[in-house]
């Protein structure tokens, strides 16, 4: 008997151990907590947040340009596996765009997490004493910094939205700032871009961590501040304010040289795993169930023996998907590592060319006859008043930026909404999305 | 006068002797025999209302002394009709127990370590006995045998693929975004039943649209148990009888009860089973005529159309690719046996069945061991282990935003387009998407293999045991443990690989999972029974589960030859996901049985988890239920038609956990240009997240007639969720699309009906008679967010919406006639109602039983047509019986309503089927004679069927579908699915 009093003393003993369990707490087993960086911020962790401002920058830039690329009309973007594309981007039959649909929740959420990374990092920095790790030029370089990718992301979604406004002061999740329309959202990003040029001014010789490939020609606080300044010269046109482009253009790195077009800052893509693949890629004569199929005015109203008609690129078969029929691929972006261009020089002589139309309608000519060379054309020898070369520069940015997202809001700025073409009857040009439905009654 | 004297003394010491005669000297003696007049080994002998009872030996003969006579004797086996006989005189008294299939439900659980009489039980608990699970047919997987067997449950088979991949939903919608399917519980071993992703989404891309859901179609892991090793399955349905599982039971919970081992002669039993599996309907091939092709693709396939067709090379690629007839071949074979002391069952099952598409199947082997030890009167153990390995080849099916996944490749595919493979393998290009879904199939592997080993024991110690009292301590662990390995490659050579085509050269997605989940737990039972025949049992325990969860994922791109191993790669990514969890709590219950008259119930269980905010502060709930027998005051029984008459009401609460890592708002790595970064993940994180809690009240009653041929049960219940675990949406500026909240309640009201018969009954002729018949109707009663879309692709295509006021799994979309909120409500994935029909008939030898299963309503979101129309390939496009105005083809039709309304695309997923059918006939030992020495007991031949007729009127290949899989409450989500499947088995058992 005293044998078996040691065994149930023995079993008692097993459920002493279970009444004593409390249970553990564990913290996130599978990534970083965001509190982690509030209290000690290393030049490592600084790095890695950087890196996640450039990482979140990409995503979803794909469905960014598909959406100006097609209600632009610069191409149709075919799906077989998402009817959207080809219904409701083109206005097909009686289809609208939607507040909740990926075309405009997808691209929107995404640019304000990256504005969401950046102003966490800010955030840090204000939040504690980092002098020992930092320097004060240092702290301001990346303050420049994210302030311009804040300026610039904000920017995207307002391209978006239109009249119907962003959010442009979301620093503080719980209290956000009221959506404010086009014209004050300009005004808001322009400021932000100008603050941020005044911390990349006192910010010193380098940048506390390094970027990637695409700012290879703009990494350091100065140099970083042309593209700053090429990005406010964009906002200036935006605003129809071209003096201010002028002054924001002459501190950028315009370059009025027409064998220099590709310099400027670029987001850039891999196949490695946890990076993206640049989300503009098709092969050519890729099929129904992903393709970029040129709209077919881009050739028919292109001058003959322009170069950049390169851009396209004629298929083996022709191509067909709800009614529409093509013959061309979009091929600007010919590998999935191929870089997107944030601003270029192009561009820049471009926005040259436009904020002189009206002050200096010559020194207009000069540009867009830089541009049309570099495309094998001869020199510009229309009239010249503001409407002629208005049309010009329209025509000339259509084919110089093809597939880089500006076709569609170059021609809402000017109005002419209503002159792009309409493959088929029952189709509309809109002019903006919606805001996002989770985004409304805040 | 002496002898007078005399006879008056013997008199007197008679008369002082006889309470001792009276009270000592009782004794019963007698045999247990069955029905076929084999003895009854070890069945329980218990005198009414005490705990005096004894057991028969191994040759069925018993001896029991009682204090006072007339007592009633309760005969009581496993797998007999339970017999009470009154006995007014000593001596012999032999019984004949008869087997039954309703024997099983002769107990139902109502404690952690407690069970009650059915007749007792104040709650709807339905159980399932090994007959009546794998009786007809062996199931597919066990889930799988669950369809239309009892009220209540709504299973739902994702896809077609072979090795299951099915949901079983318990009366409604548990929780939005919580979990929803029951707790798997075998033999005392929580269960784990995940559905782990093995990375497709790779090459689909199918998440790309923003669906964060995971849209690979795996297997859940309750595929892995071997349903014929079943004895029984009783279900508790929700909160009001699962309560005492506390945080983990507002799904339900499934207890599962394995076979054990029979004391007495050695028994064997060996089964082979073997059949085909075909699909149960295959949409067929749009009408083409030259200037329909001309239309739809232009002159070029107008050419190439006619040339084929005169050349007789057109195919049907749908027929091609899902028309094979899959070989399936199911072996058991299992022994028991064992003497008072030890008893054992061990099992052996091989499974291998074949897929309707080439080069998928599923294969699993299962060994079994149970073993009982009564180491004392006072001490038993019971131990019960099962070793499983399976492999399932599932292809690649489901949504993707590639072209790449069979199923959407053919959407795209057109009889003459050529792609058959040349004679030396080499497969052309698909000449109209992205993928030649012949190669895909022939090359693509998708595989997933399981080692898993469940083991779980009990412990019975009686401290003390008297006439009125007794005291039980019951210890109970168990281990579920298995590593997973999934394997999907894409070599270089297909069509969407090639980097001419975009392709990454090549895509190894290789995955290992090790999941080590275990519990313990420690019970007192404490009896005590009055003088007035009041039985009170109290119950206090114990429980601890962990969890133990890490995957690891490895994509690998650019292979390197005919490579598969992730090293030999140019871009090799990993992902570790690691979840672990620890719960503590306790349990206690008292239950009060005033004479079988009023049995009453209250309990509590308090829980605390890692999980949830707070992780070590209890949450309670309470249950309590009270089940009052007519029949026992006196209305009816004892022979008259009323048999029995029960009024039950039940009440009880239960948890169910946030979301893993739903308390934390974190960065997830990436990578650019070679620069590691962290970015913000789309959820916030919650620190103050809590359970969601379950109240269920259950009413019912349970009424039989004619000594129970005829029983009736009819059930009415309440289960409100309240702190609705909800992925609110944050406006996207803040740099969050959501964060998870408790925000809301849900209601569900739902009736369940049960009609058991034996019409007739007689030596040559048995007819049993099962119809059930069930409906659930739920209400967003309160919700503190803004009304949310979830769970499909957008409202231009149709989707589920949350709503105050609206029923949980509304289908809505843009519409010609918006309601206040822009949305047209177009459905319900709501069933009106579902309905199981149960015949078993029985003629001296022969047996035929049949199911047949009828959901009347719900819908479904169907986009595979509408995938179909846009190629132009829809088997209905030329069809015109949609458009209202009667002029376009139900293709054109289609496409012209996107983005106008999605009406369309929600379709009534109703179906009745002849869900299983069975026709045996048993060779008793009389008939084999001196076969093989007279050493066979049985030998069972049949024919059976799974899904043998269907009737739906939905335009796909089966209503019952879903994309999203089957951890949610918004299934019926169709793109492009695995067909399902019937299946045909020819079986010969021996039982020796």
């Amino acid at each position: 008997m005293k044998k078996h009093i040691y065994k149930i003393l023995f079993l008692a003993s097993i459920i002493g151990t279970l009444v004593s369990c409390d249970v553990e707490e564990f913290s996130d087993l599978n990534n970083p907590e965001v509190d982690a960086f509030g209290e000690n911020l290393t030049r490592g962790d600084l790095q890695d947040l950087i890196g996640g401002v450039l990482y979140s920058s990409r995503t979803r830039l794909g469905t960014y340009y598909d959406d100006c690329g097609v209600i632009g009309r610069e191409y149709w973007r075919f799906s077989s596996s998402d009817p959207r594309f080809t219904s409701d981007l083109l206005g097909g039959e009686n289809a609208v765009l939607d507040n909740n649909t990926f075309y405009i929740t997808g691209p929107w959420a995404s640019r304000y997490r990256t504005v969401k990374n950046a102003n966490l990092i800010i955030g840090f920095l204000d939040g504690q004493d980092v002098s020992a790790q930092f320097s004060d030029a240092e702290v301001n370089a990346t303050k420049g910094f994210l302030q311009t990718m804040i300026g610039y992301e904000l920017l995207l979604n307002l391209n978006l939205t239109y009249e119907n406004g962003i959010r442009t002061d979301v620093a503080d999740s719980d209290n956000l700032g009221p959506i404010v329309g086009n014209s004050q959202a300009l005004t808001d990003i322009r400021a932000i871009l100008e603050s941020a040029a005044t911390n990349l001014g006192a910010g010193g010789a380098a940048f506390p961590f390094p970027l990637s490939s695409g700012f290879s020609d703009f990494n350091t606080p100065s140099s970083f501040l042309q593209a700053n300044r090429a990005l406010a010269a964009r906002v200036a046109v935006y605003q129809n304010d071209m003096s201010a482009a002028r002054t924001f253009l002459s501190g950028s790195f315009l370059n009025l040289n027409g064998s220099d077009l590709s310099t400027g800052i670029y987001h850039t893509f891999s196949l490695a795993a946890q990076d993206i693949a640049n989300p503009m890629f098709f092969p050519m004569n890729a099929t129904t169930a992903g393709a970029r199929i040129m709209e077919p005015s881009f050739l028919t109203d292109a001058e003959a023996g322009d170069s950049r008609l390169s851009k396209v690129s004629e298929r083996n078969e022709e191509i067909t998907l709800d009614g529409l029929t093509g013959n061309y691929d979009v091929f600007v972006y010919p590998s999935q590592e191929s870089s997107i261009p944030i601003i270029r020089n192009e561009e820049l002589i471009l926005l040259y060319a436009e904020a002189n139309i009206s002050s200096n309608p010559g020194e207009a000519v000069n540009a867009l006859n830089i541009i049309r060379g570099a495309a094998g054309l001869d020199p510009y020898t229309g009239a010249t008043d503001s409407d002629s070369l208005i049309d010009e520069m329209l025509t000339q940015r259509r084919y110089s930026l093809y597939a880089e997202g500006h076709r569609w809001i170059d021609i809402r700025r000017y109005g002419r909404l209503d002159q792009l073409p309409l493959a088929r009857p029952m189709d509309d040009v809109f002019s903006q999305f919606p805001i996002p439905l989770t985004e409304e009654g805040i | 006068m002496k002898q007078n004297n005399f006879n008056h003394g013997r008199l007197l010491l008679f008369l002082f002797l006889l309470p001792c005669f009276v009270f000592a000297q009782n004794t019963i003696t007698g045999k247990v025999t069955d029905n076929t007049g084999e003895t009854v080994p070890f069945a329980n002998v218990i005198v009414k209302g005490t705990s005096t009872g004894t057991t028969t030996s191994i040759d069925g003969n018993y001896s029991l002394d009682v204090e006072t006579l007339p007592v009633t004797l309760v005969y009581s086996s496993l797998g007999f009709t339970t017999v009470e006989k009154a006995v007014s005189v000593a001596g012999a008294v032999n019984v004949t127990m008869v087997e039954s299939a309703q024997a099983l439900d002769e107990v139902v659980i109502t404690g952690l370590a407690t069970s009650i009489k059915r007749t007792n039980s104040a709650n709807a608990v339905a159980s399932l006995s090994a007959e009546e699970l794998v009786g007809k047919t062996p199931p597919p997987t066990l889930d799988g045998a669950l369809y239309g067997k009892f009220a209540g449950a709504v299973v739902n088979q994702n896809s077609g693929a072979p090795g299951g991949g099915l949901s079983v939903k318990l009366r409604g919608a548990t929780s939005l975004q919580g979990n929803v399917q029951p707790l798997y519980i075998i033999d005392g071993v929580y269960l784990d039943n995940s559905s782990l992703s093995s990375g497709l989404n790779a090459v689909s891309g199918a998440a790309a649209g923003g669906s964060a859901s995971n849209q690979d179609n795996p297997t859940n892991r309750i595929a892995d148990i071997n349903p014929e090793d079943i004895a029984n399955i009783e279900i508790l349905k929700g909160a009001s009888a699962a309560a005492i599982y506390g945080s983990r039971a507002a799904a339900g919970v499934i207890i599962i009860t394995t076979k054990r081992g029979k004391a007495g002669e050695t028994k064997f039993k060996f089964s082979q089973s073997v059949g085909y599996t075909e699909a149960i309907n295959l949409l067929g091939v749009r009408d083409y005529t030259r200037q329909r092709v001309l239309d739809s693709f232009g002159q070029d396939a107008a050419n190439d159309f006619v040339n084929a067709q005169n050349a007789g090379t057109l195919v049907d690629y749908e027929n091609e690719i899902f028309g094979e007839k899959g070989f399936i071949r199911l072996t058991n074979f299992s022994m028991s046996g064992g003497d008072e002391k030890s008893k054992f069952f061990a099992g052996i099952s091989h499974n291998n069945e074949e897929g309707i598409v080439r080069g998928t199947g599923y294969e699993k082997t299962s060994l079994r061991l149970n073993l009982d030890h009564k180491a004392k009167d006072w001490l038993k153990f019971n131990l019960s282990s099962n070793y499983i390995y399976s492999s399932s080849d599932r292809g690649f099916f489901n949504n993707d935003n590639s072209g790449t996944t069979i199923g959407v490749a053919l959407t795209a595919t057109r009889p003459w387009d050529n792609l058959l493979a040349n004679e030396d393998g080499i497969y052309p290009d698909h000449p109209n998407n992205s993928s030649n879904p012949l190669q895909t199939r022939d090359l693509v592997t998708n595989n997933e293999r399981v080692n898993r080993f469940i083991i779980g024991g009990t412990m019975n110690l009686d401290f003390y045991r008297s006439e009125n009292s007794s005291l039980e301590l019951v210890l109970r662990g168990g281990l579920d443990m298995y590593g997973q390995q999934s394997r999907a490659i894409f070599p270089k050579g297909l069509q969407f690989q090639r980097p001419e085509n975009g392709g990454l050269n090549g895509v190894s997605v290789q995955g290992d999972t090790q999941n080590k989940n275990y519990n313990l737990s420690g019970f007192l039972v404490h009896n005590y029974n009055t003088e007035s025949n009041i039985n009170f049992r109290t119950q206090v325990g114990l429980t601890n589960e962990s969890f133990n969860r890490d995957t690891k994922l490895i994509t690998a791109t650019g292979l390197v030859a005919s490579e598969t191993n992730v090293d030999q790669a140019t871009n090799t990514g990993v992902l570790q996901t690691r979840v672990k969890q620890e719960d503590a709590g306790f349990f206690a219950q008292e239950e009060v049985n005033i004479d079988d008259k009023v049995i009453a119930t209250v309990g509590i269980r308090g829980d605390k988890s890692s999980r949830i905010g707070i992780p070590n502060q209890y949450n309670y709930y309470p249950k309590a239920s009270l089940a009052v027998n007519l029949t026992e005051f006196g209305l009816g029984g004892g022979g008259s038609l009323l048999s029995q008459f029960k009024l039950r009401a039940a009440y009880g609460e239960a948890g169910n956990f946030p979301p893993f890592g739903a308390l934390f708002t974190s960065y997830s790595s990436f990578s650019t240009d070679g620069l590691l970064g962290i970015s913000l993940l789309g959820v916030r994180g919650s620190k103050d997240i809590n359970f969601e809690r379950q109240k269920e009240l259950e009413f019912g009653t349970d009424i039989g007639f004619f000594d129970g041929r005829l029983g009736l049960s009819a059930t009415y219940y309440i289960k409100t969720v309240d702190d609705l675990i909800l992925q609110s949406a944050l406006p996207p500026s803040s740099g969050f699309t959501a964060e998870i909240v408790n925000a809301g309640e849900l209601q569900n009201k739902g009736i369940e009906l049960s009609l058991n018969a034996t019409p007739v009954q007689n030596d040559n002729f048995q007819w049993d008679l099962n119809v059930n018949w069930f409906r659930n109707r739920s209400e967003i009663t309160r919700l503190d967010v803004d009304p949310f879309n979830i769970g499909a692709f957008g409202a231009t295509l149709g989707t589920y919406r949350i709503e105050e006021g609206s029923s949980a799994t509304q289908i809505v979309g843009i519409g010609p006639n918006p309601g206040p909120n822009g949305f047209q409500v177009f459905g319900d994935a709501e069933p009106d109602f579902q309905m199981g029909l149960n015949n078993s008939l029985k003629y001296k030898n022969l047996d035929l039983s049949f199911l047949w299963q009828w959901k009347k309503g719900g819908d479904n979101i169907n986009l595979t047509a509408l995938l179909t129309d846009l190629n132009g390939t829809s088997h209905d496009y030329d069809t015109i019986d949609l458009d209202p105005e009667g002029q376009l083809g139900n293709g054109d039709y289609r496409v012209s309503q996107l983005g106008s309304s999605a009406e369309v695309f929600v379709e009534d997923a109703s179906y009745v089927r002849l869900r299983e059918i069975g026709l045996y006939y048993t060779l008793d030992k009389g008939m084999l004679g001196q076969v093989l020495g007279g050493n066979i007991d049985s030998v069972r031949i049949g024919l059976s069927g799974t899904n043998v007729l269907n009737f739906f009127d939905y335009n796909s290949y089966d209503p019952e579908v879903s994309n999203f899989g089957g951890g949610t409450i918004f299934t019926g989500v169709e793109v492009t699915p695995f067909p399902s499947s019937k299946r045909y088995l020819f079986h010969l058992g021996v039982n020796f």
